[in-house]
């Protein structure tokens, strides 16, 4: 066990963390929204957009991701238009192409998640809220987006630690992230067992992290599956303190 | 040239070079699927078992092999076992470097990270098998290896079957990362193609089309088969 | 009487699948009166009741709630559907309504789901309807139990919190699709204690169910639904007492075998 070896390899594979986490962040934040847009289209109700938004869906979780990556990237650059156009600045560079490449993809995997959610809302609990005359976006807002966010979140867990995963194909569009830097140093030093170990501990440990959170997160936002409480003693409730009148029956 | 010539079949035309390169990806996925069948059913296996430590073995597979990215896999079973194949070669005495096959090392490497999600997978398929059918087997006096045979194989293979769909779409994708060991399987030769023509929007969409064919004939057979798998069972896929 | 009734539904028809389940059902309701409606199952008496507050839609007939008519339109293809929504919401918001399956918000404790409506829809102060959402839980019985989730209650607790819920709306009419039938057997009575208590109070109440004797002794009319017409209709005396046809005999014999 060369430990000056593992140690140099752990320090430069570790100096590009940030960009990994970076590009895994700025994807899932762009990817998020994007979904949102794409659930949205996907329910509408209108038929031409409906069929768009499961074109998008089909077409991001049909294809390798590697050669959407190398669309962007090297397809777009191709033509003069692109390369003249104001956003040729912000295309160029490696690292926002991978972004977006990666944005686009999440968002259709989310897209998915997000209208499996949609689906599982018990309809009861829908009837219930339109029976009070409730509709819209107050019926969206207060009973069908936390249910649906609720039954979402373990496929959307799982999501994002396919996206830190997917990091590692930037680094076949030139962005030296974790991968790309373990990779050119197995290339120099052809020691492949040890730096795979470092990098391989770099990304478990990152998704390690990140499932925690989300564990504290599902447990947060799941009360009513834990288990029973008991009736606390404590303060009385206020209609002890005496009788409440209650309105009229209606006339 | 053209574009659309550049993608036929004539003098200086890809498109053969492509539908080649599909079926070599298929080919690569199914032979790693096959060798994750067997793996995945190991650990599966180690999963299920009252020892903990072949539980703690099973555990640790999945851990890694979901956790770590599919590219870096490929590296090290590609480099690694270059590696590891011309060190048994220099105990014959060969000399120099002896690379493993690129189509061995991407079966391999996708076929390791297949076996992760098949082990889920089987586990899921197992344990729903219904206690009472396995109860009744043992009822007749059927011994352990024929209740496997003729009870708990045929269901657990007949429950797999969504799972094992997505498992072989996922693995599908996957392989485009075996482009990076040289085989000539569909993402390499796009590559290989928009590099030679400079049309990297043309092969690359021509490229992700092909997948997208992939993809739906697969969805296609799989689903036929869960139709004719589903006729035997009172309600869909479950307990009826 | 000449006042307007509570409720006036006048003839409601509807089909499913070319299959006609309601042929032209017409009711009016005074106030104070508590209505059982009984009948078969696949007799159409929860279509009927759905279709009071608009979550079925009738093909035919119209729904007047306390005198105000809800406005529809004929729709392409044949049927009719509301013209316009706000008034079905509002008109909504006067009809409490009560399901099999109780409908409760998962996610939401019992109090929360009590105030949802009148904070949310009808935008009073918070509050005040937290104070009458403890009022109206204290008088179905389940106080204690308004931090709870619903999936923490047994099934009469959840349904009294249902009826809470659709109090608290301060509805003039209140609809109790089959509230008990969802029910394991002791539990019954503590919900159909409660529907006794809102009778006595002088509430507008339309309950489909089974509970013969609650139709019996609780109910100032029974109106009896058999393929899709109103077969009998009148107090319980009359109906249960030999005035009523002899398919209500029949169906009243076999639920007693």
């Amino acid at each position: 066990m060369d430990f000056a070896f593992l140690a140099d390899t752990m320090g430069q594979l570790l100096a590009v963390t940030p960009l990994t986490l970076a590009l895994w962040f700025s994807a899932i934040s762009i990817g998020g929204v994007i979904s949102c847009f794409v659930t949205w289209g996907r329910v509408c109700g209108v038929w031409p957009i409906e069929r768009l938004a499961a074109a998008y869906i089909f077409v991001f979780r049909g294809s390798p991701l590697l050669i959407q990556m190398f669309l962007l990237y090297y397809g777009l650059s191709q033509f003069i238009e692109v390369r003249q156009s104001i956003f040729w600045p912000v295309l160029r560079d490696p690292f926002n192409s991978a972004v977006i490449s990666l944005a686009l993809c999440t968002g259709g995997y989310t897209a998915e998640i997000w209208r499996g959610g949609l689906q599982a809302v018990p309809g009861r609990e829908i009837e219930a809220a339109r029976a009070i005359g409730m509709s819209g976006f107050t019926l969206f807002r207060r009973i069908i987006a936390p249910n649906a966010l609720r039954q979402a979140l373990p496929a959307y867990s799982t999501e994002i630690v396919l996206m830190m995963k997917s990091t590692a194909l930037a680094s076949l569009v030139t962005v030296w992230e974790v991968t790309g830097v373990a990779q050119r140093i197995i290339s120099h030093t052809y020691r492949t067992f040890e730096v795979f170990i470092c990098a391989a501990l770099i990304y478990l440990v990152l998704n390690f992290i990140i499932i925690r959170l989300l564990v504290l997160l599902e447990h947060r936002i799941s009360p009513h599956l834990r288990v029973r409480p008991t009736v606390t003693p404590g303060a009385p409730p206020a209609y002890a303190a005496g009788p409440i009148q209650l309105p009229e029956v209606p006339k | 040239m053209s574009g659309l010539s550049a993608l036929g079949f004539g003098e200086g035309g890809w498109g053969g070079l492509l539908l080649l390169g599909s079926l070599m990806t298929l080919a690569v996925t199914l032979t790693a699927l096959a060798i994750g069948a067997v793996i995945g059913a190991l650990v599966a296996w180690g999963k299920l078992a009252t020892n903990w430590l072949p539980r703690l073995l099973g555990d640790a597979y999945t851990t890694v092999f979901r956790g770590v990215p599919e590219l870096l896999i490929i590296y090290l079973i590609y480099f690694g076992g270059s590696r590891g194949v011309s060190w048994v070669g220099s105990l014959f005495g060969a000399h120099g470097f002896i690379g493993l096959p690129a189509f061995a090392a991407g079966a391999i490497g996708v076929g390791l990270i297949s076996a992760s999600y098949q082990a889920e997978v089987y586990r899921g398929s197992f344990l729903a098998v219904s206690a009472g059918e396995i109860e009744a087997a043992r009822a007749i006096g059927m011994s352990r290896w024929l209740r496997f045979r003729r009870i708990v194989a045929p269901q657990v293979m007949r429950f797999s079957l969504p799972g094992l769909g997505n498992v072989w779409q996922l693995s599908l994708k996957d392989s485009a990362l075996i482009s990076v060991t040289g085989l000539a399987e569909l993402m390499r030769n796009s590559q290989v193609a928009a590099g030679s023509t400079r049309l990297y929007f043309t092969f690359y969409i021509a490229g992700g089309a092909l997948y997208l064919i992939l993809t739906t004939l697969s969805d296609r057979v799989f689903g036929a088969a869960e139709k004719r798998v589903a006729k035997s069972f009172r309600s869909g896929l479950g307990r009826g | 009487m000449t006042e307007t009734p509570a409720l006036s539904v006048v003839g409601i028809h509807k089909a499913y699948a070319g299959v006609e389940v309601l042929k032209g059902i017409s009711l009016d309701a005074q106030e104070g009166d508590v209505i059982s409606i009984l009948g078969a199952s696949g007799s159409g008496k929860s279509t009927f009741l759905r279709c009071i507050n608009l979550l079925e839609i009738p093909d035919a007939g119209t729904v007047t709630v306390a005198g105000e008519t809800i406005a529809m339109r004929a729709k392409r293809g044949g049927g009719q559907e509301p013209a316009d929504r706000g008034q079905v919401d509002r008109i909504r918001t006067e009809l409490g309504m009560v399901f099999q399956s109780f409908n409760l918000w998962s996610h939401m404790t019992i109090l929360q789901n009590v105030i949802e409506g009148p904070v949310h829809v009808l935008h009073r102060p918070k509050a005040e309807c937290v104070a009458e959402a403890e009022a109206l839980l204290d008088k179905v019985g389940i106080a204690d139990k308004r931090n709870f989730y619903p999936a923490h209650l047994s099934g009469g607790q959840q349904q009294r919190a249902a009826i809470a819920r659709a109090l608290a709306m301060r509805p003039k009419v209140m609809l109790f699709d089959e509230p008990t039938s969802a029910l394991d057997p002791e539990l019954v009575g503590e919900v159909l204690r409660v529907l006794r208590a809102l009778a006595e109070e002088g509430r507008t109440m339309l309950v489909v169910t089974h509970e013969m004797g609650f139709a019996r002794t609780v109910s100032n009319r029974v109106v009896f639904l058999n393929e899709g017409v109103v077969d009998a209709d009148g107090t319980p005396d009359a109906v249960f007492g030999g005035g009523g046809s002899e398919r209500f005999r029949q169906f009243v014999s076999g639920l007693h075998a």
